[in-house]
């Protein structure tokens, strides 16, 4: 009988994906959190139901609260149960999943605890055969990560011999350039950047990615997405929310360090970016990178306008101002609302503004990028025919909704030369009968396979930060904002509009 | 996907034989244009986008089959938006007769608009041979063509060569029927010289989990070496229906290590605890204690085991869910595929070897 050796896995092609991950042990620090009940678990009972973890992939949770390995498991198949996007949670993929389940209660800086980890470790690399390989997931509270990192170090349990190692941090990554730097400096003493897997989840979105897809994948419109074309770009992140619970939180980051500093400048970078020659991790992260750095210089006190909400109705409901939220002081000048004119050194965008906002308690939720044209050189028709003829407008809309729409120029059918703008919409939803998996479920499997096109880079990070803290020292040196000065449930501070309209343009209503 | 019809225009009209007629109806209803060309509803149509992505093209044997496959239809067309022409074709039924029935709906119930137009025909005697001369002048043109048979083909007749002539893909269900020699004619389809028709079966759609976890079993680094000296395998079956599933896997397995000049000999067995389709799958390599045994098997709640046995260890084992596939869902697989799914046509050829 014939035998080969083999140096691929010829039963694999045809399949969706290329392999599946080595076995490797997930290690969560922060297993009693929020995040490993609401997302991390029940992420990882989705890749297994649809087959995509391979056999052996093991787990061990570690946090201070005093479980047992069954607790932990009962606890987590309680979580999975409440959080999963598919219901109901199958029995027995859930038990069979679980026996790789296993928890250490210790406090992060317990040199003692490490030891303990290392034995259970070695013993499921001899039971499940995950030959060393481990993923170490910080899915707690930035504070500790330096102590994980150091603790690590010292236990051996990050060398790199015997099997990978990556490291999982999740967002935010510091606090400002300085913090970002030092956070960088300390994982680096430990972890080299390709080991390393920064998670904004927003990225993790099929949406964000579909973004690239349009691009990308469409000849037909990279020859006009440039100066030329281009009349200025608008980058909404818009949400009807408040800020919840997390008042303390919000009270240190604001609008600018929550969502401009990571969701719209990663928007910005892909709307902006040059086509990748591949979509290797390092290709792509170079371009996003390319157009962080040719970022003009921000004025602040001109180009950049800061809000906070005050009372108002959003969707038929009263609603209290900031300042009156739990864990916000009442006399705070923490920004809930920027808006930020920006303008991109290069051959391909100069001169062209963008326009980017984020805002909460705003009317609706919206997050989409929405390239204005310029308007045709001539219209060889009567002005009575063209009277509110509108750009053409493409919009990528990120949520809710997700798709496309281009607003064009059509004839009113009848006799009389009439022209109206209408808008061709197409909806993503209508045309793909799958549902889509969590941003987690995507990014968790990258990491296990080692892919970090979606995760962000140092020097990605550190960039953003840079502009961020621009923004916020030029704010420091002014005087006090005279908030609040848009009230809930309108589309911000009048500045904001008066921003565009210098200009003669004014901000789309998404 | 449960369908609800929030918005249902069923504006249904008897035509008469004439393709033009029939043409001109399907432009009305697609853009919801009645008596009066200038009502409110051809202003609003003019401001709207109709988004279609395929032509499909449904063979139906008799009026109850009709009213079960409309119904996949219906569902598949909230998410692919689509023109469905469904032929009733009756060639054994005595008197000539060619009747159309065309209608548009537009839905809401994904939460999206989405706008379809179906033509039904209904054809006896000699027309029903020739019903692919009233098809192709209404089908939108650029669109790929689906065609569609539910059911065992009628392989030999004329209605099945012109229509797999003009068709991009012909989607059949090989579990519905197919013996030995049906798989052989499905080959010969997708090798006739002339067409470029790809060929789609839902019975190779729902072996995808088993090929999955087969192949996940070769991915361990530990276990890629043993791949390449499989001895043989054993596929056990529901007695209850045809092969077919089975012979498709089998020649998955072989057309696979074909490619790297290993031949698996592979044993198929009747298995009584199944009613019908794969139930068991079986590789083993070597012998004595370094023996292996990668097994992926049914089990009962729409699962399946895979697990690893080396000599006489357990080394591993996992258990997935396998959902069931509703018609409506194999259908939208379908739409996803690549141009010539060349692994099946493959699998199929060292299937009838």
């Amino acid at each position: 009988m014939a035998q080969a050796t083999l140096e691929r896995n010829v039963l694999r092609d045809g399949l969706i994906l290329p392999r599946t991950p080595d076995p490797a042990v997930m290690v969560i620090f922060g297993a009693s959190g929020d995040l490993t009940h609401k997302k991390l678990m029940p992420a990882l009972y989705n890749l297994t139901l649809n087959r995509y973890l391979p056999s052996g992939f093991s787990v061990i949770g570690i946090a201070r609260t005093p479980w047992s390995d069954q607790e932990f498991r009962n606890e987590m198949e309680e979580a999975v149960k409440k959080n999963s996007r598919t219901q109901p949670v199958d029995h027995s993929v859930w038990h069979a999943f679980s026996q790789g389940l296993s928890y250490i209660p210790m406090a992060f800086d317990d040199s003692a605890g490490y030891q303990r980890l290392a034995k259970a470790l070695e013993q499921i690399d001899e039971e499940r055969g995950t030959n060393g390989n481990r993923l170490f997931y910080f899915a707690t509270l930035p504070a500790f990560f330096p102590v994980i990192i150091e603790q690590l170090k010292a236990s051996g349990l990050a060398r790199q011999e015997g099997g990978w190692k990556r490291v999982v941090v999740e967002k935010p990554f510091g606090h400002d350039l300085a913090s970002a730097k030092e956070l960088n400096q300390v994982i680096h003493t430990v972890f080299s950047e390709s080991q390393i897997f920064r998670i904004d989840h927003y990225l993790g979105k099929e949406t964000v990615q579909n973004v690239m897809v349009f691009r990308f994948a469409n000849g037909i419109f990279e020859p006009i997405w440039n100066r030329r074309y281009v009349d200025h770009v608008q980058i909404t992140v818009a949400e009807d929310i408040g800020i919840e619970k997390r008042g303390k939180y919000y009270e240190s980051a604001g609008a600018l360090r929550d969502i401009f500093q990571n969701h719209l400048l990663q928007l910005l970078s892909i709307a902006a970016m040059e086509a990748p020659p591949n979509f290797d991790a390092d290709t792509v992260r170079d371009e996003k990178v390319k157009v962080l750095k040719a970022i003009h210089p921000i004025d602040v006190a001109n180009d950049v306008v800061r809000g906070q909400y005050g009372p108002g109705w959003v969707a038929g409901q009263q609603v209290v101002g900031y300042s009156q939220e739990a864990d916000v002081a009442p006399n705070s000048t923490t920004e809930t609302y920027v808006a930020v004119r920006l303008m991109i050194d290069n051959w391909r965008w100069a001169d062209t503004p963008f326009y980017l906002r984020t805002g909460k308690r705003l009317p609706s939720r919206a997050s989409e990028i929405a390239i204005q044209f310029k308007n045709a050189p001539h219209l060889p028709f009567a002005k009575t025919a063209v009277q509110g003829l509108a750009p053409n407008v493409l919009v990528m809309r990120i949520q809710p909704h997700e798709g496309a729409s281009l607003k064009i120029a059509a004839k009113i059918p009848g006799p009389v030369m009439r022209i109206r703008t209408v808008n061709m919409d197409f909806f993503y939803g209508s045309s793909f009968l799958v549902e889509s998996p969590d941003a987690y479920e995507r990014l968790v499997l990258d990491c296990l396979l080692g892919d970090a096109t979606l995760f962000a880079r140092v020097d990605e990070v550190e960039r953003a930060w840079a502009l961020s803290d621009h923004i916020a020292s030029e704010w420091a040196k002014q005087p006090p904002p005279d908030f609040p000065n848009y009230a809930a449930g309108t589309w911000g501070p009048e500045a904001a509009d008066a921003l565009l309209e210098r200009e003669g343009r004014r901000w789309r209503r998404p | 996907m449960e369908a609800a019809v929030n918005d249902h225009h069923d504006i249904s009209t008897a035509v008469t034989v004439d393709v033009n007629q029939i043409k001109e109806e399907l432009e009305r209803v697609r853009w919801g244009l009645h008596d009066d060309q200038y009502s409110e509803a051809a202003e609003h149509a003019a401001a709207e986008a109709r988004a279609s992505v395929l032509n499909m093209i449904t063979v139906v044997s008799d009026e109850s089959q009709l009213a079960r496959i409309k119904k996949v239809l219906d569902g598949l067309s909230i998410t692919h938006p689509s023109r469905t022409l469904i032929l009733l074709a009756q060639e054994h039924r005595s008197g000539e007769k060619l009747e159309a029935e065309v209608s548009a709906e537009t839905r809401s119930d994904s939460g999206h608009r989405v706008s379809t137009e179906q033509v039904i025909l209904h054809a006896h005697g000699e027309v029903a041979k020739h019903l692919s001369s009233v098809v192709t002048p209404l089908l939108i043109s650029e669109l790929p063509v689906m065609l569609w048979w539910p059911g065992l083909p009628n392989f030999e007749s004329q209605l099945f060569g012109e229509l797999c002539a003009l068709c991009d893909r012909l989607v059949v269900d090989t579990d519905d029927g197919f013996e030995r020699r049906h798989l052989r004619l499905l080959l010969d389809c997708a090798h006739s010289g002339a067409s470029q028709t790809s060929i789609s079966d839902f019975n190779w759609a729902r072996l995808v989990p088993w090929r999955h976890l087969t192949a996940q079993f070769f991915d361990m680094p530990d276990m890629l070496s043993r791949l390449g000296e499989i001895q043989g395998a054993v596929i056990a079956y529901g007695a209850e229906r045809p092969i077919a599933q089975a012979l498709l896997l089998a020649g998955w397995l072989k057309s696979r290590m074909g490619t790297v000049g290993v031949e698996v000999p592979v044993e198929f067995v009747e298995d009584d605890s199944h009613d019908h389709r794969v139930a068991r799958f079986d590789l083993y390599t070597g012998t004595g204690p370094d023996k292996a045994r990668f097994t992926v098997r049914r089990i009962p709640g729409g699962r399946l085991a895979a697990e690893i046995r080396i000599g006489e260890h357990d080394a591993g084992s996992r258990t997935v869910g396998v959902p069931a596939r509703t018609y409506e869902d194999l259908l939208a697989i379908q739409l996803t595929l690549p141009a010539h799914d060349v692994l099946f046509e493959e699998a199929l050829a060292a299937a009838m070897e």
